[in-house]
């Protein structure tokens, strides 16, 4: 057992390893991200993830659900630290996993990974109480310094990969498979629901979140051929003319008005601090809200952007989708804007209290599901596909989410359930 | 979400008054946009929207319910008080030349500064009135007493992380004593760099009595005096930041009344 894995088995059972030993795994990763451009291409198939937030036993439970590294291939978008108790953990487990297996995890950065960010939100002092010293949170903010501003993911499959899951309500099992655009499962690996692609008709602008528990859902789930209210079951397939979901941006925030395509994000300069300004900062940083084109936050810093932005953004990056974190949502993902973006969120019980269930995002690879794909003869490759399309939205990509919650709570320094009586006055 | 999950109730010795709780998961999407429709502005990050506390006195009835929507309602929907961030004038300097972004997108209190001091269910009528002379006050000589705790629960309405700017926090204490109880809603702002602000509101009860004490405390001060005073007495200043209770005595008092609800 080499040295790596020695610590990858330690951090997996939430021990830390020695400062030594960090120092030196942090210097590994360092020069390994070095290498990684801005915006790093990763080939589905794919399983993106959202926050993390230091939540370790969380992120177990994440790999149960997922598959473990390095039989899944993994995206993290970022904020694997602050509020949880076990960020230190959390982010050295990743930082293991992408030193060990560097093709089959993506680490991107969050607006929590930074210096400032850190020493107000738990990390350092996390740090600082584990390991009596603050040398240990310097060598994860110089890590921090090399990640990422975000993922390209290629080769999506615009539809899933079939999956042999049975469904979690039997007499649903007769659903139609076909072309299906959303699949739904819970963490057992069932099938909570199924979402095929609109045939024409109206499409629902509404936001997409599934409340896979509720049960107004289950009468949503039978094999409409519309898709189900609320669900932005919404792209449109028909000329398709082969397998590809087009290309799927990911990165924590969202978009900049400084940045009009990909290859301005591969021009930043990323090695340093998240700065208060710039394109940097805004791809950290801002949100999408049901506005049109660009807004200022009301707290006088972010960016607010709207579904024309997005539209626009992926229209001339030829994206179908854009991939985005950093907002709590009940749910543990929402698609918004006809499905043209979706906040992937991975923290279950956030702050040990939300109550809410985590998401993680599947995306297929292109010819994945090759029998069912409508493909024209001679017409079979991604840049003719493109051509035909380039005036069209492109169809999205098929989306797999897996929701599930919280792992059973561990009594090591967690809080208790019932608060302790105190008396406040 | 109607029911009765995630309620706990608790009555006094003497049957007279009663204490409930609820505590439930934040909203989903469906709830949360009919609440941001219902109350027009944005509704906070983390929203536990079933959540409540209440005060009841059982032979009238009569009843104070501290609810998230009663106390959201009370937030400017207006420019009126808006704070800005830290990096606010940095931030919208280096931004000047981007004409397309200068618009502010729907102004509002986001920082989420409420006033609320719960909602009075009155059946039978009545008023609260000022408080007079020194009996009608919030008794910490008998609250300090440790008599024993018969319920206890705290209980968050919402939070906000002020997209890591701060915090924004109401939540709500409650005890029962055997001879009387007390419910503690605060409202903790803390806008780093900017300000520290508290807002409280405590509702005492002795049972024997059919007499409802409310004190509305609001506390305020600038973020770098209250830095300047934890530097003074040695504190680690980021655990003491996240500390209402430690943070409290630092702070100027703006505003101090007290009430009084006679219940039948």
């Amino acid at each position: 057992m080499s040295d790596l894995d020695k610590a990858i088995a330690q951090l997996r059972a939430c021990r830390p390893i020695p400062e030594i030993q960090v120092r030196e795994l942090c210097y590994k990763a360092r020069e390994l991200l070095i290498e990684e451009g801005n915006v790093v291409s990763v080939d589905a198939p794919v399983t993106i993830c959202g926050d993390i937030h230091g939540q370790f036993h969380d992120l177990m439970e994440l790999f149960r659900v997922g598959g473990d590294v390095p039989d899944t291939n993994y995206l993290f978008m970022g904020d694997f630290v602050d509020r949880g108790f076990y960020s230190l953990e959390s982010f050295l487990l990743l930082l293991c996993l992408k030193v060990r297996y560097p093709d089959r995890i993506t680490l991107i950065r969050g607006n929590h990974e930074s210096r400032q960010i850190t020493t107000v939100y738990g990390f350092y002092d996390e740090c600082l109480r584990k390991y009596g010293s603050a040398n240990v949170w310097r060598y994860c903010c110089d890590v921090f310094d090399y990640l990422a501003l975000g993922a390209l993911v290629m080769g999506a499959g615009h539809d899933l990969a079939p999956i042999d899951a049975p469904f979690a309500d039997p007499s649903q099992s007769n659903t139609d498979a076909d072309d299906v655009e959303i699949e739904l499962l819970n963490s057992q690996g069932q099938i909570l629901s199924r979402f095929p692609r609109n045939r024409g008709g109206t499409q629902d602008t509404s936001q997409l979140s599934n409340t896979p528990s509720s049960p107004s859902q289950t009468k949503e789930q039978t094999p409409s051929r519309n898709g189900a209210p609320g669900t932005g079951a919404t792209s449109t397939s028909g000329g398709s003319a082969n397998n590809s979901g087009g290309a799927v941006l990911c990165v924590h925030g969202g978009l900049s008005p400084l940045i009009d395509s990909i290859d301005k994000i591969r021009l930043l300069d990323r090695k340093q601090e998240v700065p208060h300004e710039g394109a940097m900062c805004d791809l950290l940083w801002s949100d999408p809200d049901e506005i049109d084109g660009w807004g200022l936050s009301p707290r006088g810093a972010g960016f607010l952007f709207g579904a024309d932005i997005v539209d626009c953004f992926n229209r001339k990056n030829d994206l179908s989708l854009i991939c985005r974190a950093h907002q709590l949502v009940m749910e543990g993902f929402k698609e918004m804007f006809s499905s043209t973006i979706v906040t992937v969120w991975s923290a279950p019980n956030y702050c040990y209290r939300c109550g809410n269930v985590a998401a993680i995002l599947e995306l297929s690879e292109d010819g994945a599901n090759a029998g069912y794909a409508p493909r024209s003869n001679g017409d079979m490759n991604r840049s003719n596909g493109v051509q035909s399309e380039k005036e069209d939205k492109r169809p999205g990509p098929g989306r797999r989410y897996r929701v599930f919650d919280a792992a059973p709570q561990d009594s090591r320094g967690m809080p208790a359930k019932k608060p302790v009586a105190d008396y406040f006055l | 979400m109607a029911g009765t999950t995630g309620i706990s109730t608790h009555t006094s010795p003497n049957g007279a008054w009663r204490i409930t709780t609820r505590k439930l998961p934040i909203l989903k999407a469906d709830p949360i946009e009919a609440l941001s429709n219902d109350i027009g502005i944005p509704i906070p990050e983390m929203i536990f929207g079933d959540n409540f506390v209440s005060v009841t006195h059982i032979p009238s009835q009569w009843t104070l319910e501290f609810n998230v929507r009663d106390a959201l309602d009370r937030v400017s929907k207006t420019e009126q008080g808006m704070l800005q961030v830290a990096v606010a004038e940095e931030w919208k300097k280096e931004r000047a030349h981007q004409e397309e972004v200068k618009q502010v997108v729907k102004p509002f209190d986001w920082s989420y500064s409420t006033d609320y001091c719960g909602t009075t269910h009155a059946e039978k009528g009545g008023e609260w009135r000022d408080a007079v002379g020194e009996k009608e006050v919030v008794r910490t000589d008998l609250l300090a007493r440790q008599d024993p705790i018969q319920f206890f629960d705290a209980v968050d309405l919402y939070e906000d992380e002020l997209a890591d700017n701060g915090i924004a926090l109401l939540n709500i204490k409650v005890r029962m004593m055997p001879e009387r109880l007390l419910l503690l809603s605060r409202f903790f702002l803390r806008l780093d760099g900017v300000v520290i602000r508290i807002r409280d509101t405590r509702v005492y009860v002795e049972h024997a009595e059919k007499k409802v004490v409310r004190q509305y405390t609001a506390k305020e001060e600038e973020y770098d005096v209250v830095q300047e005073k934890l530097r003074g007495m040695r504190e680690n200043a980021p655990e003491a930041f996240r500390d209402a209770n430690k943070l409290a005595p630092m702070l100027r008092t703006i505003e101090d009344r007290t009430e009084v609800f006679e219940v039948s």
